[in-house]
């Protein structure tokens, strides 16, 4: 580990980002081969879950996977940038899929607020090293963009205050790799179905628990990347509530930060090396030159954006509604940047059963989804509308 | 270097002074005036990136017109920045020095700012048989005759030279870029302003105007528009609050090129919203549309300048991120 710099502060010195970037990525070139896939890209689902936790076990080694989180969970501490650096390292060199390795960003946070600290000491650095994989499970049939309606309830086992455990029956939908989970970020509900976000509970659920059901779903794209998770008479103890009783929409809320910062830097990176995939490949012509030109302006113009979101959060800020306008423009460039792929090179997404076809193809079809994952682009518009421009309720 | 609260200061102060300005009548030299009170050129030479934000938005937001692109220009290439020296701009949608010259004889086309005309040098960047070179022309060796178009008020005059070059100055090939990055990034503050103030009309119009027994800001359609302006917007404005103390070449063209997109998105939606508001001359959007409409073409519109980048880029087979974190 070459990188010994002390604790940094919360919002880092650029040149102190610059030098830990300089270093991690020395790193990573020089143990390259020993990163690399052992398959040819995209492999399949299997082969992306076990290439990504075989990372994250030698990065975890390193130290790397360990800055930017607290002491009490096994981290190194310093800026969250720290690992919002090493996701976008990653995702650049195409070491795994940004969208698998994301759910560190959007679920270890959360358990780190709101878990008993023994518990977060305990699994985090289970998550972080790659011995396990945890879901999110949040949608269900009947709520989707409306969470609030959500309806998978949660009852206790004696009186509601000082149960011991709780007993949880019904199901949720588009669960990103349960099949592969050993434990799930649950939202239930504790209370009425009018409480709306008033009466949803948080709960870290283990998988192996008896009822959990897990029946993956196909994607578009031909993968099995999401499932379907049924639960039947599951117990769980009452000390593995995340927050307050009844507190689970702000657990629920308290995903949005680093899924709109650290996750998106990701994902820029990822889409950066797409279109210099794009780049190595395309003719020379103009045609070519103002579809990139294009595709170029909307990622330089996120990027631009993710940083000054990223050093708002930094900073202390709480991010909000603003983070609504990060979310529609990492979708609509990345939609964009598949649009370009198709329109430059002719047939690969369609009929080209190369491997080159087979993931731009998968990729392609998977990026009509950033329109609708974590918020469908209208209810972000809805968002922007109501707290932002200040028009008002709809309607 | 100023901090926030300074440059809010200064903003306000800049926006108040431009907004009592532009309802002398003309505008033009009253807004000129003031911001030579103000101590414009002196902020342009010690904090350039912060002198365009500020002042070009400010004009962008208050539709006031300036010449300060001149003292831009004339600072980027090297010169002090004076009331008297105007600075030849390309063609419209172009960006190669606008002059050329062949022997001892320097010809140029272009377009200029108000400042032209009572100027008493023009100064021509021009492309020589061994590089670049500067002239300073004398007003009566120019052509000039004022831009009507489609935003008289604007000022700009179309200027035809054709001079003595015998005392050309040479003049390095980084310098005419830096003068074409200024001159991108004050513009695409100046568009940057002028989308937010359209966008501020349409929203304000959206909660006022009543149509069946509500206003039109609570139909999701008219809704999703301004939320669409919103976004462009934002990205517009994260997009000139990257790179270094003084502008560059890819960053500004980006800017710039962004700033096009964005005020052609923004007027689009905030027209539709403003309806048959926004169709009127008496309703002040119309000015915002038509301004924004000259600005871009000034330095390469979005189009022209996305198809430079992408030439690049293929050229380059790279795709560089230019911001980190």
């Amino acid at each position: 580990m070459s990188f010994s710099q002390g604790r940094m502060e919360d919002s880092p010195a650029p040149k102190d980002l610059a030098a830990y970037r300089a270093q991690l990525h020395a790193w990573l070139d020089a143990h390259r081969e020993e990163l690399a896939p052992p398959y040819t890209p995209p492999g399949t689902l299997d082969e992306q879950m076990a290439q990504m936790q075989r990372v994250k076990s030698i990065l975890f080694d390193a130290g790397w996977m360990r800055y930017g989180w607290p002491e009490r969970v096994g981290g190194k501490g310093g800026s969250p940038m720290l690992r919002t650096e090493l996701g976008a390292a990653i995702a650049a060199r195409d070491l795994t899929d940004p969208g698998l390795y994301s759910l560190i960003e959007v679920l270890a946070p959360t358990v780190i607020e709101f878990a008993p600290p023994a518990l977060a000491a305990e699994v985090v650095p289970r998550l972080l090293s790659g011995a396990e994989m945890w879901c999110q499970g949040f949608s269900e049939p009947g709520a989707g963009s409306d969470l609030a309606s959500l309806g998978c309830r949660a009852v206790p086992r004696g009186a509601r205050g000082g149960a011991s455990s709780w007993v949880i029956n019904g199901q949720k939908v588009w669960t990103s790799l349960a099949q592969y989970s050993q434990r799930c970020v649950l939202l239930t509900r504790t209370g009425s179905v009018e409480s709306r976000h008033r009466g949803i509970t948080a709960f870290f659920v283990d998988m192996d628990t008896p009822g959990i059901r897990v029946a993956p779903l196909e994607m578009i794209n031909g993968v099995r990347e999401f499932a379907e998770v049924f639960f039947d008479d599951v117990v769980v103890p009452a000390d593995r509530m995340l927050g307050e009783l009844d507190g689970g929409w702000a657990v629920a809320m308290s995903i949005l930060p680093y899924e709109r910062s650290s996750c998106f830097w990701q994902r820029i990176a990822y889409l950066y090396r797409r279109l210099q995939r794009l780049v190595d490949v395309a003719p020379a012509d103009d045609r070519a030159a103002e579809v990139i030109g294009n595709a170029f302006l909307q990622l330089h113009a996120l990027r631009a954006r993710s940083r000054a979101t990223q050093h708002r959060l930094a900073g202390g800020g709480a991010l909000g509604a603003e983070t609504s306008i990060d979310k529609v423009l990492v979708a609509t460039a990345e939609q964009a940047t598949y649009d370009a792929v198709r329109r430059l090179l002719p047939g690969v997404v369609e009929i080209d059963d190369g491997m080159a076809g087979e993931a731009w193809r998968s990729e392609y079809l998977y990026s009509r989804a950033a329109t609708i994952y974590g918020g469908t682009a209208e209810v972000q518009r809805d968002i922007i509308a109501r707290r932002l421009l200040d028009l008002g309720d709809a309607g | 270097v100023i901090d926030a609260a300074e440059r809010a200061l200064l903003e306000q102060t800049v926006r108040d002074a431009l907004a009592r300005a532009a309802t002398v009548a003309g505008g033009g030299g009253a807004v000129d005036d003031v911001l030579a009170q103000l101590g414009w050129r002196e902020l342009l030479a010690a904090e350039p990136r912060a002198a365009l934000e500020i002042v070009f938005g400010a004009l962008g937001s208050a539709h006031a017109r300036a010449t300060a692109l001149d003292d831009v220009l004339a600072a980027a290439l090297g010169r002090e920045p004076r009331g008297e020296l105007a600075v030849l701009l390309p063609p419209f949608a172009a960006w190669e020095p606008p002059g050329q010259t062949e022997g001892d004889r320097l010809h140029a086309r272009g377009l200029a700012t108000a400042r032209a005309a009572t100027a008493r040098q023009l100064l021509v960047v021009c492309r020589t048989d061994s590089g670049l070179a500067a002239v300073d022309v004398a007003p009566t060796r120019a052509e000039l005759s004022p831009v009507h178009g489609i935003d008289p008020e604007a000022g700009f005059q179309a200027v035809r030279v054709w001079a003595d070059a015998a005392h050309a100055r040479r003049l390095d090939a980084a310098a005419w870029d830096s003068a074409v990055a200024f001159g991108r990034h004050a513009l695409a503050c100046q568009i940057a302003g002028a989308s937010r103030a359209m966008l501020r009309l349409a929203c304000a119009h959206a909660v006022e105007r009543m149509q069946f027994g509500r206003p039109i800001a609570r139909f999701q359609a008219v809704r999703h528009r301004l939320a669409d302006a919103l976004i462009a917007v934002e990205a517009l404005e994260a997009t000139l609050a990257v790179g270094g103390e003084r502008p560059e070449a890819l960053t500004a063209a980006l800017a710039k090129a962004v700033a096009g997109r964005t005020a052609r998105s923004v007027a689009a939606h905030c027209q539709q919203v403003l309806a048959g508001m926004g169709f009127t001359t008496e309703h002040p959007f119309h000015r915002f549309l038509k301004r924004t409409m000259a600005l871009e073409g000034i330095f390469g519109a979005a189009d022209e300048i996305a198809l430079d980048v992408g030439r690049q880029l293929l050229a380059t087979r790279s795709v560089p991120a230019l911001v980190e974190l």
